[in-house]
């Protein structure tokens, strides 16, 4: 049986777990190709004009996959996987909006839903529904379930390392240096910040550029529940909640010169989270940029704005640091 | 305390709530492009729209003179029930000291929830304010069978005028309500004098109903959705919500209490699990319209609202499964009237048109002609 991954949204999160999965289910694994022109313009088309970027991303990556001629196109329906905080509408109704708006989907379509504790998902109970659709049987379902968890969390450990999750995924060796002289804290989602096509390689370009970068995956949970639980009120959705503990993390660390948001155009949580880290980091003079990204979006404009971050960051640095003995 | 509300719909049941508590309340406007310049200006600029024009509306009710505002929070996944939490911290960092009182679930803070209503119920005993909530809600539930039977009936009256004159009329009745026996009386009074009008009701063919379906405060408040009930009306369209204030009362405020369940239970083979807001009620609404005869259903959405998004990438196949022409209308604060007109006209035309061959499919079928 070939089961399809589309390569975007949580792939960049879980893929690990669902390749050693798929795999001890006795499933062969088909990954949609990297995002490209082609690809994204097929999402363009198939999907409605105001709808956020990586939607319409992973709705141009399920073609991708029909077009290999998988047998099934893995579309998981993330509800929680933390008590009373859910995912964005977008991904709770994503299975929903795959089956009744594309053509040639039907009955290929295989879901579940996701409901955890925890960032770990590898309850058996998620997937009780695969038994009959793949035809494995309980204790297969239960062993496989435990062998991808195992593998999972190697893969969070490592990003906890500080290695970047592509390079986790594509096994690629880090380049330039380690000790530099700035450090950028990046406040995105994986679907955005490691999409190459997408964020146009800018983790890269700001390591070209002498710079440490920093991302939330990095970060220890601890550290990111820390700010989260100072307000009364979470934000409703998961990942907005990783981005908004781990952006006030960064603005009240010293070693962390400025901040990067990255926010995909027609991002519904992202208008809400960006308010708040604006006001956190203008109260602690903490350099604030953000990069809009869409489909558009051009290339040395991208380039530009880095630049012009990094210097102003640079400049600043300088001054304070020469500042003291002056 | 000078109270202020969000203006959806219309803001006759808060002011009375708030009245009757013996507050001094600040009506907020009906919102304008006044209204939206304001909140656009001051908003974050992929907010949602409804959020800006409750930022809009707020900061012209401070302006004249409102220090506490008070609205509803909500545990999402829509981005509505952060509205709270956001506004706070906009109107806040604008230097202004505005009081909130927001209500969420008693669930989520059973005790900050409590001390909510000690503040506003300020000298009166806790059951003079279960009688004056219940006066509120009695009086929601009346003015919406008012407004429902104008929704109905508004295309058939030609005299609009007068239609005009007697809707003020009925609204002083009920602004001068105090209590239960007030509403009953009021309302008989209504139902009287718009009975009394000159009704020429269509049948058959000409009969065109519309139901209009989408993110609450879009349908619900007027002001910025072109008036699009009565818009309709002048067309000579029936129309009907699927949001109405005392519903929303019903199911949120009143435990134990839903109607909804029926509704939502007909969008399960579009939506199959809650997705926030009420895009699945929505999708219930547009089948239960389709089974009680409609025509049409308009479609309304604040630019990129999140679940709605999810109802509209399905519009068409729901359209096609059920044979019903669905119009999708984004609204933001760019949205023209000329374009919101033009594209109505059309719609209307198209199933007057569609309704026509079909009946006179049926009568060449009938008749053997």
């Amino acid at each position: 049986m070939k089961i399809g991954v589309p390569r975007a949204l949580l792939y960049y999160y879980y893929f690990p777990f669902w390749e050693s999965f798929f795999n001890n289910l006795g499933c062969e694994l088909v990954v949609s190709d990297k995002t490209s022109e082609v690809l994204i313009n097929r999402g363009i088309k198939n999907s409605v004009s105001e709808i956020c970027v990586p939607i319409k991303v992973y709705i141009g990556h399920v073609f991708n996959l029909l077009d290999k001629g998988v047998d099934y196109i893995y579309v998981p329906r993330f509800i929680s996987i933390k008590k009373n905080i859910t995912f964005c509408p977008k991904f709770l109704g994503l299975p929903d909006m795959i089956r009744n708006s594309l053509q040639g989907v039907e009955g290929k379509i295989l879901s579940n839903y996701i409901e955890a504790r925890s960032d770990d998902i590898s309850n058996y109970k998620n997937y009780l529904g695969f038994m009959d659709k793949l035809g494995v049987s309980r204790s297969t379902l239960k062993n496989a379930a435990k062998k991808a968890r195992k593998v999972w969390l190697n893969f969070r450990e490592k990003s906890r390392q500080g290695l970047f999750i592509d390079q986790i995924l594509n096994d690629r060796i880090i380049t330039g240096a380690s000790n530099n002289e700035i450090t950028i804290g990046v406040v995105g989602y994986v679907y955005n910040v490691y999409d190459q096509f997408i964020s146009m390689d800018f983790i890269d370009r700001l390591r070209e550029m002498k710079v440490n970068v920093l991302t939330f995956e990095m970060l220890e949970t601890k550290k990111i529940e820390e700010q989260v639980g100072k307000f009364a009120k979470k934000m409703f959705w998961e990942f907005t909640n990783k981005l908004l503990g781990a952006g006030y993390h960064f603005i009240h660390s010293p070693q962390v010169d400025g901040i990067i948001h990255i926010t995909a155009f027609g991002c519904g949580p992202d208008s809400i989270l960006g308010p708040f880290l604006d006001t956190e980091a203008e109260a602690f003079n903490k350099p604030l940029m953000r990069l809009r990204i869409d489909e558009q979006t051009g290339e040395s404009h991208l380039i530009t704005r880095i630049e012009a971050f990094t210097d102003m960051i640079r400049a600043k640095k300088e001054e304070e640091e020469g500042g003291s003995f002056r | 305390m000078k109270i202020t509300f969000p203006h959806m719909g219309s803001p006759l049941i808060y002011t009375k709530l708030f009245e009757l508590l013996g507050h001094e309340v600040i009506v907020p406007p009906k919102p304008t492009q006044k209204t939206i310049n304001l909140g656009v200006k001051y908003s974050p600029e992929f907010a949602c729209f409804p959020l800006k024009v409750l930022l809009g509306t707020y900061l012209e009710a401070i302006e004249m003179g409102a220090d506490t505002i008070v609205s509803s929070g909500g545990n999402g996944p829509c981005r509505a029930g952060y509205y709270g939490e956001v506004h706070q911290r906009l109107i806040r960092n604008m230097g202004l000291d505005i009081d909130f009182i927001i209500f969420d679930e008693l669930k989520r803070d059973y005790k900050g929830f409590i001390n909510k209503l000690k503040k506003l119920k300020g000298q009166h005993s806790w059951f003079d304010l279960y009688k004056i909530v219940k006066t509120a809600y009695k009086m929601a539930v009346s003015t919406d069978k008012v407004k429902k039977f104008i929704e109905h009936k508004r295309p058939y009256i030609s005299d609009k005028k007068k239609l005009n004159k007697v809707k003020l009329a009925i609204e002083d009745q009920y602004r001068e309500i105090k209590t239960e026996q007030d509403i009953v009386r009021v309302e008989e009074y209504a139902f009287k004098i718009l009975k009394g009008l000159d009704i020429e009701e269509k049948t058959g063919a000409e009969k065109l109903k519309i139901g209009i379906v989408g993110e609450i405060y879009v349908v619900m408040e007027s002001g910025i959705n072109f008036n699009l009930a009565e818009l309709l009306n002048d067309f000579g369209v029936e129309v009907e919500m699927s949001h109405y204030i005392s519903e929303w009362i019903q199911e949120n405020l009143i435990p134990f209490v839903s109607h909804e369940k029926e509704i939502m239970k007909k969008a399960e083979d579009y939506i199959e699990t809650i997705i926030g807001g009420h895009a699945k009620q929505n999708v219930g609404h547009i089948v239960d319209y389709k089974e009680r005869g409609f025509d049409g259903i308009v479609h309304l959405k604040p630019f990129g609202c999140l679940p709605e998004l999810v109802t509209q990438s399905i519009l068409d196949k729901i359209s096609d499964d059920l044979d019903l022409p669905i119009l999708s209308l984004s609204i933001d604060e760019q949205m023209a009237t000329a374009n919101v007109m033009t594209r109505i006209e059309a719609f209307i035309d198209m199933i007057k048109q569609k309704k026509y061959k079909r009946s006179s499919d049926h009568e060449r079928h009938v008749f053997g002609y």
